[in-house]
C-alpha cells in the first residue's frame, strides 16, 4: 500500500457537513418551518465556501485541476470497459462529473428556496415546484453518487468513503497513479 | 476513418444519457403517483402500459450500455492502428473471444499476450498483480483449449490465413 495525504481538513469537514446538511434540510425538517430556512442558509454558505476554496485552496481542490476535459472522460470509461486500474489521487474524471452535478444543483435549490421567501417570488408556482423537483433531481444524484463511490472503491481497491474521513488515500501496490 | 470511431461513443453516450433520465423521470413519476394516491388506484389500466415501456427503456440503456463497453474495449486495443488490416484481424480475435466467452479482464489480458508482451509488462499496464496477469492467463488458455501463447497464436493465425482463401477459392472456379 502507498498512502497519499490527498484532502485536505476544510474539504473534509465540508463534505460531511454538507452531508449533514443536506439530509437535515431535506428530509428532516417541516419545509415550511423556520428551521428549515436556516439550514438553507448554512448549506447555502457551505456550497460558496467550497466554490471560494475551489479557486483560492490547495491543489486537490481546485476546480481547474480536477474538472475533466472529454479526453479524460473516455479514458475513465475505458479503464472501466478493460477492468484496468488506473487510481487517480485526486477526484476522477465522472466523479467529478457528478461532483458539478451536486454542487450545482444543490446551490439552485438553495437559490430557488430563498426566493420563496422574498416577496417578488413568494406565490410563484414554478419556483415551489423548481425547488422540490431540484430537491427530488438532487436525492436521486446522491444515490448514484454514494452507489458510484462504494463501486470504484471495490473496483479500484481504493476505501474513497475512508480517505474522505481520514484525508489518505491507500493505494495498492500495483495499481497505476494518476497524479 | 479515424473520426468516426472517435465520435461514435460520444453519441452512443448521449442517447444513454438521454435515455437513463427518461427512464429515471417516469420511475420516480410512479414511485410518486403510487406513494401519493394508494397503489391500489394506480396498479390498473394504464398502469401495466406505462410500466411495460419504462421496462423497456431500462433494457435498451442496459443493451446500449454493454455495446458502449464493446466498443470502448475496441477502440482501446485499435487505438494506435487503424490500418483495415489491423481491424480485420481484430474482428477475428474478437470472435474467437466471444466464442470462447472471456470477461473483459481475460479479452485485454489475451490482447497483450498475442501482440507479445511478457507477464510482467501486462501486469504494469493493467495495475494489477502480476498473480492475477497469470490467472487471467491460465484461464484464457483453458477457454481457448490451447496449452499456452504459442497455441493461441497459431489458433488465431490459421483462422487469419483461412478466411480470405476461403472466400477466393469460388470465384477463382468461375
Ligand atoms: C447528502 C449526501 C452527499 C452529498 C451532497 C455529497 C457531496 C459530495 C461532494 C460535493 C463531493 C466533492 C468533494 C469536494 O471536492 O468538495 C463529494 C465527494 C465524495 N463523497 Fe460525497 N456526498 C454525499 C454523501 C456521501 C456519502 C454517504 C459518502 C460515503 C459513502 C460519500 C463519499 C464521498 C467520497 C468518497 C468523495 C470523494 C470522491 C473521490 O475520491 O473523488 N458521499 N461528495
Amino acid at each position: 500500500m502507498r498512502h497519499h495525504r490527498i484532502w485536505d481538513p476544510f474539504l473534509r469537514v465540508f463534505h460531511w457537513a454538507l452531508v449533514a446538511g443536506f439530509v437535515c434540510t431535506a428530509l428532516l425538517t417541516a419545509p415550511e418551518g423556520r428551521l428549515h430556512q436556516d439550514l438553507g442558509y448554512v448549506v447555502a454558505a457551505l456550497i460558496a465556501l467550497r466554490l471560494a476554496w475551489g479557486v483560492f485552496g490547495p491543489r486537490s481542490a481546485k476546480f481547474s485541476v480536477f474538472v475533466p476535459d472529454f479526453a479524460a472522460v473516455m479514458a475513465h470509461l475505458s479503464d472501466i470497459a478493460t477492468r484496468r486500474k488506473r487510481v487517480y489521487l485526486g477526484h476522477s474524471p465522472l466523479g467529478a462529473l457528478m461532483i458539478l452535478n451536486l454542487l450545482a444543483s444543490i446551490a439552485l435549490i438553495a437559490l430557488s428556496g430563498f426566493l420563496m421567501t422574498t416577496s417578488a417570488y413568494a406565490g410563484a408556482k414554478w419556483v415551489e415546484s423548481l425547488h422540490e423537483t431540484l430537491v427530488v433531481w438532487a436525492t436521486g444524484s446522491i444515490a448514484v453518487h454514494v452507489g458510484a463511490v462504494l463501486w470504484e472503491s471495490l473496483r479500484t481497491g481504493v476505501n474513497l468513503s475512508r480517505a474522505m474521513i481520514t484525508g489518505v488515500k491507500d493505494i495498492p501496490r500495483d495499481a497505476n497513479i494518476v497524479p | 476513418m479515424t473520426p468516426r470511431i472517435a465520435n461514435t461513443p460520444a453519441t452512443l453516450i448521449i442517447v444513454i444519457a438521454v435515455q437513463s433520465l427518461c427512464a429515471a423521470f417516469y420511475l420516480a413519476d410512479l414511485l410518486f403517483d403510487g406513494v401519493m394516491e394508494g397503489w391500489a388506484q394506480v396498479i390498473q389500466g394504464d398502469f401495466f402500459f406505462e410500466a411495460a415501456a419504462t421496462l423497456a427503456l431500462i433494457a435498451a440503456v442496459v443493451v446500449e450500455t454493454r455495446f458502449l463497453m464493446d466498443l470502448l474495449r475496441r477502440k482501446a486495443y485499435l487505438e494506435r492502428q487503424v490500418s483495415i488490416a489491423a481491424g480485420a484481424f481484430h474482428d477475428i480475435i474478437l470472435d474467437h473471444f466471444s466464442l470462447w466467452g472471456l470477461t473483459p479482464a481475460e479479452q485485454d489480458v489475451a490482447q497483450f499476450t498475442i501482440k507479445g508482451m511478457s507477464i510482467t509488462e501486462i501486469a504494469a499496464l493493467r495495475g494489477s498483480a502480476e498473480g492475477t496477469v497469470k490467472s487471467h492467463l491460465n484461464a484464457i488458455y483453458r477457454k481457448a483449449d490451447v496449452s499456452g501463447r504459442g497455441g493461441l497464436l497459431s489458433l488465431l493465425i490459421e483462422d487469419l490465413m483461412g478466411r480470405p482463401l476461403l472466400a477466393q477459392a469460388p470465384a477463382e472456379q468461375t
